[in-house]
């Protein structure tokens, strides 16, 4: 089984807590990762999505000058590189988060998405299909061996066995 | 098999594509969707994702038509599912409006298809799990059954 370090991205966008709002929306506007994690001294605290942006966008009471950890998500859910997929997939069927940090030591050196761990758990239970029709062809004929043993003495014969 | 008619969403949201981004981010919110088609007169011409808004908002542009993508695929019901998944694999495309005898009929997005494989997965795990277990049994007695030694 695959693990977390496997699928993730390591180069996630970051801000300090004390950033304003407006800087996260720049620096989701020129990433294609979706989320900004929020950093105090390497350690992650929050996460901002775009979901929460548009909500601050819309409403009227926060403004762009606020700092950012006024709309962030907190605290955060989050992964470990060692992390098997199983195990990721289990956090996700609970959580229903589509992104989750990933940590190591307190620090941050990932983002997981939802789609990515899905996808490589499908991609996996594949391969064990296939490798399972194999083994089930072997039994089969395993069993058609057994079954009409007596029958292959003549054959044996034939070639002096 | 998965098929497009049983995953897809079928009262779709849209929006006009005449409308402005604060209309189309508060029914993106309203609704707690993440994903919105702009038709014009009926037909799918583009979709706005919360990424474009964003985009939008720091370029100080107010025009749907101005920030949305046509990063889309008209798909009809007849679609495969291994289709639709691999676009959104290899392309990126997130979205797929589904088109009946010339209508929108309803709409498949990312979430639909991640949630399709998922439930997906796990009923094929279930399913080999029963297979190989049953067949691992019967092996086991034609084993002992037809073996030689208890003749």
């Amino acid at each position: 089984m695959a693990r977390v370090k496997k699928i993730m991205l390591t180069d996630a966008p970051t801000l300090k807590k004390e950033a304003k709002i407006k800087e996260a929306a720049k620096s989701l506007a020129h990433s294609e990762s979706g989320c900004v994690v929020i950093v105090e001294d390497k350690k992650a605290v929050g996460i901002v999505t775009e979901t929460d942006l548009v909500k601050c966008l819309v409403s009227k009471e926060s403004s762009l000058k606020e700092p950012v950890s006024k709309i962030m998500t907190s605290p955060v859910t989050f992964m470990t590189p060692s992390m098997k997929l199983d195990e990721a997939l289990k956090i996700i069927d609970t959580k229903k988060f589509k992104k989750y940090p990933v940590i190591e030591n307190d620090k941050l050196v990932g983002i997981a998405y939802k789609k990515d761990v899905v996808q490589a758990v499908s991609d996996n239970v594949k391969m064990h299909r296939n490798i399972q029709n194999l083994i089930l062809v072997l039994f089969v004929l395993f069993e058609f061996f057994f079954m009409f043993y007596e029958y292959l003495f003549p054959i044996f014969a034939f070639f002096g066995v | 098999m998965i098929r497009v008619k049983s995953i897809m969403t079928r009262n779709v949201i849209s929006v006009p594509l005449s409308s402005s981004l604060k209309e189309a981010a508060n029914l993106m919110l309203s609704k707690s969707v993440s994903c919105l088609l702009i038709v014009d007169e009926n037909k799918p011409v583009g979709v706005l994702s919360e990424s474009n808004i964003i985009k939008g908002a720091v370029a100080k542009k107010a025009k749907v038509k101005d920030i949305m993508s046509r990063n889309f695929i008209v798909i009809s019901p007849k679609t495969k599912f291994s289709e639709i998944s691999k676009a959104l694999r290899e392309r990126k495309i997130k979205i797929f409006p589904v088109i009946e005898n010339g209508s929108l009929a309803g709409l498949v997005a990312e979430t639909d298809i991640i949630q399709a494989t998922r439930d997906f997965t796990r009923f094929h795990q279930i399913f080999q799990e029963i297979i190989l277990s049953v067949f691992g049994l019967a092996t086991a007695f034609f084993l002992f059954y037809f073996s030689p030694i208890f003749r």
